[in-house]
């Protein structure tokens, strides 16, 4: 065996652990470069890089599952891994509901708009588009901005002893500056790419800047029930939550509010929620699941009936379906989370709303029982009062203490135009326009 | 472990003109193991080796990371690192360190039961033990969830000062979720165990009776439980409660590169200022403390990961706030040297400012003396949800396990109070402590990318005086 990550080298640890007595096997194998420059009160802080490559291998013996990561390709060192995890796997209890990986081989449509060249030599570029951003923010009226600019090459392969064989290259762009007005005046954008086209940190550090400065002389907000605009940056932290749920091992394991759902109502007809591993330029896109099935669009919410959980060959026996390609080395995950646009401009949107919130931010969504949903979260940033579809004071120290799926059931108006989420507390991507949310309940300290 | 390896990479970045250099070498190696609903979902192993370098050159800072561990690809990166550094200097905040003595020193925490030497079946067999015991509980859980892991992480740090420091700490982990179901209501509880040490650990969490103890609990508190009062009363807020206080409201806000804005757009700022140090904050008997060399805590650690020996902060001294954490760059910002708490979650990630094991210290009274002295009042013995603002002031708790105290008395379960408040309230309406500190575990998230340290929080009982609860 070789000493570099290739597929010679994964079909060899493959055949390895047939001879050692695997029924199933996958690895994947993952090159990745990475590139970070964080940013602090308008000036570049600390910058970082770092290159790592390994592979994930998943072996079964007789419905035994183990799982290891191989990150050193000496002979030795991956003779040892193998047979290890070969012997540690015949030790385990079998899994009854492990029903196998998916049969290959299998063809696969490439991913437009993934990857781009281009963004592992940006060098002093990257600098340039910092201070763009902190730039137009301060034009836009802040005082001192933070952030980083994050970005990234992934080289991925993988087989499967089902005859799946897939690579893929992928690349990443992201962006996100807090600017400040005042020690209680914020607001945060975010951008992300996978290329360098449609990347503009200049113009997300103006909405940021914007947002700060008409968050300026922020009072206590009150208590009560109030229509919300959420901006898509908050509203991506709820979305990742509401399609985190949507696999079925979270359905299973007590942590979906989606639990018992499917073909019921759980949101508005206003609302069709959609996983698709095929997006273009998105960054979680990707031609194959951790099986090598090829991904494909799913739709999770139709016109706010429950459609399907997201499923790997295992969970989709169980549940008498196909798998929806969502298969992660263990469990199902989902690829992203896609909210259809609505008709509405945002002026009309905000003009809805005769007194409500306007959210530009969320943080710290936490659940009292996943099952049935109860949560709360905090606004942070902007959060503005709207009266009459204006916009009238900037207001602070509120919380949001909800129910998932009464907020889902009362969105009741979307937006037109969709934006592109990714972010500290927004795992996968979410494609989402603003939405507008009835009766969502507000507490603050008593 | 790569101790050449590390000692080359400092060298060699002083030698490309780095003003200072450090490198911390990694090796880890453990198991994990997960069971979902009587069925053993996962199993694997890890084993992980790499090296984390910081330079800094003309005041700009570059961290670099790889578990490519040839002299060869540290030399490309080390010198990408000292060239982006040299050009960043002209846009980069200057950065520098406080004065650190120079350590050498070499610790190991024991391992009675060396985690790495017991069998896998025999780890499994103590969640297959969990399950035999709930359905033997008459309790209906219709769903589980528990991992439990082990693992040993082996570090070398070294730095352009001379600093040399290896450690090797074993940790043990168990985490769960169960789903309780009584009358046709749910009720959730999570429950996470960490500590340093060996399997000696696991075997003394007893964990079937404990997750059985505390899903009768819980079916108890659905089937009886009772709104909490509307009036203001005092609140009795048992060690875990009071521990995710201790952490939210005076460890984080006190950690001093939120205040200085290095976690603005990731964890978020802080009220607190350098100037408040002095300012009074709760009566004088309310003392905490961030303390890495608790033996046994997922917190623990000699040294942190600048090389600076680990010491117990108080951070609030006789109801006083008295000191901030920092690591070496804060401490310098902010004309102090560093208290030893600069952590990394890995080799693939930078130090920066963390907390350790945070807590309240005893009192006098004993829980029974304190709950004794309520007329009418809430006894809050653990918590699920949980939040606060990135100032860290607005916060709240939300019951999990919880009883109405009449006239010093324990009476029926209450249902989810809400306690719902500021930080300032709340150490303002501290009006006793108890004498017995509990500890409880914790996974603290800061920094980007986001870095997730094992920590402890905790305290003893305490009474918060004329509490609204929602």
């Amino acid at each position: 065996m070789g000493d570099t990550m290739d597929f010679a080298l994964l079909e060899k640890i493959l055949r390895r652990a047939r001879e050692l007595g695997a029924d199933d096997v996958v690895a994947i194998g993952e090159e990745v470069r990475g590139w970070q420059v964080k940013f602090v009160n308008n000036r570049i802080a600390t910058g970082m890089s770092s290159y790592d490559n390994e592979i994930s291998l998943f072996v079964s013996k007789e419905k035994r599952i183990g799982v290891t990561t191989i990150k050193e390709f000496s002979r030795r060192n991956v003779e040892e891994s193998v047979s290890k995890l070969l012997r540690f796997t015949k030790k385990m209890q079998p899994n009854e509901e492990y029903a196998g990986i998916a049969e290959g081989p299998f063809r696969y449509k490439v991913v437009k708009g993934v990857y781009d060249g281009r963004i592992g030599k940006l060098e002093d570029r990257a600098t340039d588009f910092i201070e763009e951003g902190v730039n137009a923010a301060l034009a836009e009226g802040a005082k001192r901005a933070s952030g980083v600019l994050r970005y990234g090459m992934k080289e991925e392969l993988l087989v499967t002893s089902n005859d799946a064989r897939s690579s893929e290259r992928s690349s990443d762009m992201y962006f996100s500056i807090r600017a400040l007005a005042d020690k209680d005046a914020s607001g945060h954008k975010v951008c992300c790419s996978t290329t360098l086209r449609n990347f503009s940190p200049e113009k997300t550090g103006a909405r940021a800047g914007r947002i700060a400065k008409m968050a300026l002389n922020p009072v206590r907000g009150d208590i009560g029930r109030y229509d919300v605009i959420f901006d898509p940056y908050p509203l991506a932290n709820l979305l990742n939550i509401t399609m985190d749920s949507a696999s079925a091992f979270a359905v299973e394991a007590g942590f979906s509010f989606l639990r018992g759902k499917l073909g019921k109502k759980t949101a508005s007809s206003a609302v069709t929620l959609v996983d698709d591993g095929r997006l273009p330029h998105c960054l979680s896109s990707s031609k194959c699941d951790s099986e090598g099935v090829p991904t494909r669009r799913n739709v999770v919410i139709e016109r706010g009936i429950l459609k399907t959980y997201l499923h790997n060959t295992s969970t989709a026996k169980r549940y008498g379906v196909k798998t929806t390609g969502n298969a992660g080395l263990l469990s199902p995950k989902p690829w992203n989370a896609v909210l259809s646009r609505g008709d509405y401009g945002e002026k009309e949107l905000f003009d809805e709303v005769k007194r409500g919130l306007y959210i530009t931010n969320l943080w710290y969504t936490r659940f009292q029982n996943y099952e049935k949903g109860d949560f709360s979260t905090i606004p942070r940033d902007g959060i503005f009062l709207i009266e009459k579809g204006e916009l009238t004071k900037s207001l602070k120290e509120i919380r949001l203490s909800d129910n998932m799926l009464r907020m889902l059931l009362n969105i009741a108006a979307l937006s037109k135009k969709q934006e592109q989420i990714v972010g500290w507390e927004v795992e996968i991507p979410v494609i989402t326009p603003h939405v507008l949310v009835k009766g969502v309940r507000v507490t603050k300290p008593t | 472990m790569h101790e050449e390896l590390a000692d080359f990479a400092v060298n060699y970045a002083v030698g490309k003109g780095a003003d200072y250099a450090e490198a911390r070498a990694e090796h880890s190696e453990g198991t994990a193991f997960s069971m979902k609903n009587g069925v053993l979902h996962a199993a694997g192993f890890e084993k992980e080796d790499g090296i984390g370098i910081r330079v800094i050159v003309g005041g700009a800072m570059q961290f670099v990371s790889t578990n490519e561990l040839s002299k060869k690809v540290l030399r490309g990166m080390i010198d990408s690192a000292v060239r982006a550094a040299r050009k960043s200097a002209r846009v980069a905040a200057r950065i520098d360190l406080s004065d650190a003595p120079l350590e050498k020193a070499r610790y190991e925490v024991k391992q009675r039961v060396r985690s790495g030497e017991v069998d896998s079946r025999g780890k499994i067999e103590e969640l297959f033990d969990i399950e035999s015991e709930l359905k033997e509980g008459k309790v209906s859980i219709p769903a589980r969830f528990f991992s439990l892991s082990d693992e040993v992480v082996y570090k070398y740090f070294s730095n352009s000062q001379g600093c040399r420091i290896s450690s090797v700490i074993p940790y043990v982990g168990f985490h769960s979720l169960i789903t309780i179901c009584e009358g046709g209501q749910t009720a959730q509880r999570s429950i996470q165990l960490d500590e340093t040490g060996g399997w000696e650990i696991v075997k003394g969490w007893d964990l079937p009776s404990r997750i059985l103890g505390e899903a009768k609990t819980l079916s108890n508190n659905l089937k009886c439980g009772k709104p909490a009062p509307k009036c203001r009363v005092d609140v009795v807020a048992a060690p875990e409660v009071v521990g995710i206080a201790m952490h939210e409201s005076v460890g984080h806000p006190y950690e001093a590169d939120r205040i200085l804005g290095r976690e603005a757009a990731q964890a978020g700022e802080s009220f607190m200022t350098p100037e408040m140090i002095g300012k009074r904050m709760a009566e004088e008997f309310v003392n905490v403390v961030d303390d890495p060399g608790v033996p046994g805590s997922a917190g623990y650690f000699l040294f942190d990961d600048e090389g600076v020996k680990a010491r117990r902060k108080y951070l609030i001294k006789d109801g006083v706030i008295n000191e901030l954490l920092h690591n070496r760059e804060t401490a310098f910002s902010l004309k102090t040297i560093s208290n030893g708490s600069a952590r990394a979650m890995d080799y693939q990630c930078e130090p920066i400012v963390r907390m350790s094991n945070t807590f309240l210290l005893p009192g006098e009274l004993s829980e029974e003396e304190i709950i004794d002295d309520v007329k009418l009042g809430v006894y809050i013995k653990s918590f699920m949800e949980w939040n606060i603002d990135d100032k860290r002031v607005n916060e709240r708790y939300v019951g999990c396990e919880s009883y109405l105290i009449k006239n010093g008395e324990m009476t029926h379960p209450v249902k989810k109070p809400v306690l719902e408040t500021t930080t300032f309230d709340f150490f303002s309406s501290i009006k006793a402590v108890g004498d017995k500190v509990g500890y409880h575990s914790g996974t603290c998230g800061k920094g980007e990318p986001m870095q997730g340290v094992p920590v402890w929080m905790g305290g003893p009982t305490i009474k918060l005086g004329r509490i609204r609860l929602g």
